[in-house]
């Protein structure tokens, strides 16, 4: 029975990623569809409009395997072997830099706001 | 032999793999353990073994990767569920987030200008902060390639999960939100995993960042991409 829901669930998923996908190409948006059908379920979800027990077992079990679903993708890197030989070497050294900078903006600023904020309520 | 056999065959061995190495990294817990890349190698290794064209592979392949917009859509389930913590730190997430997303995918696409590399790759590298299945499909859409766009991810994940808790120190981010927000806007999942080694709130925090670095990195992306090519 258990599995019987969560089957159900994740076919509701993937209604709302098709919802998603329809909505992109209707209005020509640039968002992935994926992305329009998370935020149709997150604004369900926090309008009451959809109950989170009628979703939430099966997205848990999709996104215990999250990482599987992209595993064929990755494989296709077997093709592109050739852009890491020469000069494309410097790209793993760009997402390297361009990572770190990231951390250290988003690290930093989330903390400097959120210590202003504790200090404005201590006032 | 047939297309629907063959089907079976390499989705199953796709879903074997992943069991099995998975199985190991939750046991080891080592970061280069993860399954991703593993899988991702083990799989590679096999068709170069048997000769079998990618092609070939993906008439199974395909079946799981159509998994990834539902997923995506099921990320909304995790953030409802920590919206409490996302309310109440709302002013430092937005602002973090935001500022990540935006220096993440900025930065990569100056850096790889500067360098002369051609459009195709400069638009596969810039989603490489946000989490795979969401930088996959951006990267498909601006035109670049979404499975080497994956490979950047990756790439960026191990960046932050190795250099990350020396830089964090070297700057001195050591509360909850500021580890959890740099890791999860720069490292995605890996840093995630990693931020919930140093607690359950940081571990939160980071999970949030990722989810909407996703949302906010979807509408930045395509404008970065409009205004640069």
């Amino acid at each position: 029975m258990k599995f019987v829901i969560i089957f159900i669930q994740i076919i509701i998923l993937y209604g709302f990623y098709l919802a998603g996908e329809s909505i992109r190409t209707i209005f020509h948006l640039p968002l992935p569809g994926s992305i329009i059908g998370f935020l149709l379920l997150f604004a369900a979800l926090m309008l009451k409009i959809y109950p989170l027990r009628w979703i939430e077992s099966g997205a848990h079990f999709l996104l215990a395997f999250l990482s599987l679903y992209f595993i064929p993708a990755t494989v296709g890197a077997i093709e592109y072997g050739n852009v890491f030989t020469g000069k494309g070497v410097w790209l793993i050294a760009i997402v390297l830099v361009s990572t770190l900078l990231t951390m250290a903006v988003s690290g930093l600023s989330s903390q400097w706001a959120s210590r202003a904020a504790d200090q404005r309520r201590n006032r | 032999m047939n297309v629907i056999l063959l089907s079976f065959l390499f989705a199953g061995l796709t879903i074997i793999f992943y069991l099995f190495l998975n199985s190991l990294y939750v046991k080891y817990r080592w970061t280069l353990l993860t399954p991703v890349l593993t899988t991702t190698t083990a799989l590679i290794i096999f068709l170069l073994l048997f000769d079998i064209p990618y092609g070939q592979y993906m008439l199974g392949g395909k079946w799981i990767g159509s998994l990834l917009g539902p997923a995506v859509v099921a990320l909304a389930v995790p953030l409802y569920k920590q919206r409490d913590l996302l309310i109440q730190n709302l002013w430092p997430v937005t602002l973090g987030v935001t500022a990540g997303a935006f220096v993440g995918m900025l930065s990569g696409l100056l850096l790889a200008k500067i360098f002369r590399f051609s459009e195709e790759l400069i638009l596969t590298v810039l989603p490489k902060s946000l989490t795979s299945p969401v930088a996959m499909q951006l990267a498909e859409g601006f035109g670049g390639i979404s499975s080497l766009a994956a490979v950047f991810v990756m790439v960026a994940g191990f960046s932050g999960v190795i250099f990350g808790s020396w830089l964090m120190k070297l700057l001195g981010i050591d509360s909850s939100i500021g580890r959890g927000i740099g890791l999860g806007s720069s490292a995605h999942g890996l840093g995630t995993a990693m931020a919930f080694e140093y607690g359950p709130k940081d571990g939160s925090m980071s999970s949030v960042a990722m989810t909407l670095c996703a949302v906010v990195g979807s509408f930045l992306g395509p404008a970065l991409v409009w205004l640069f090519f």
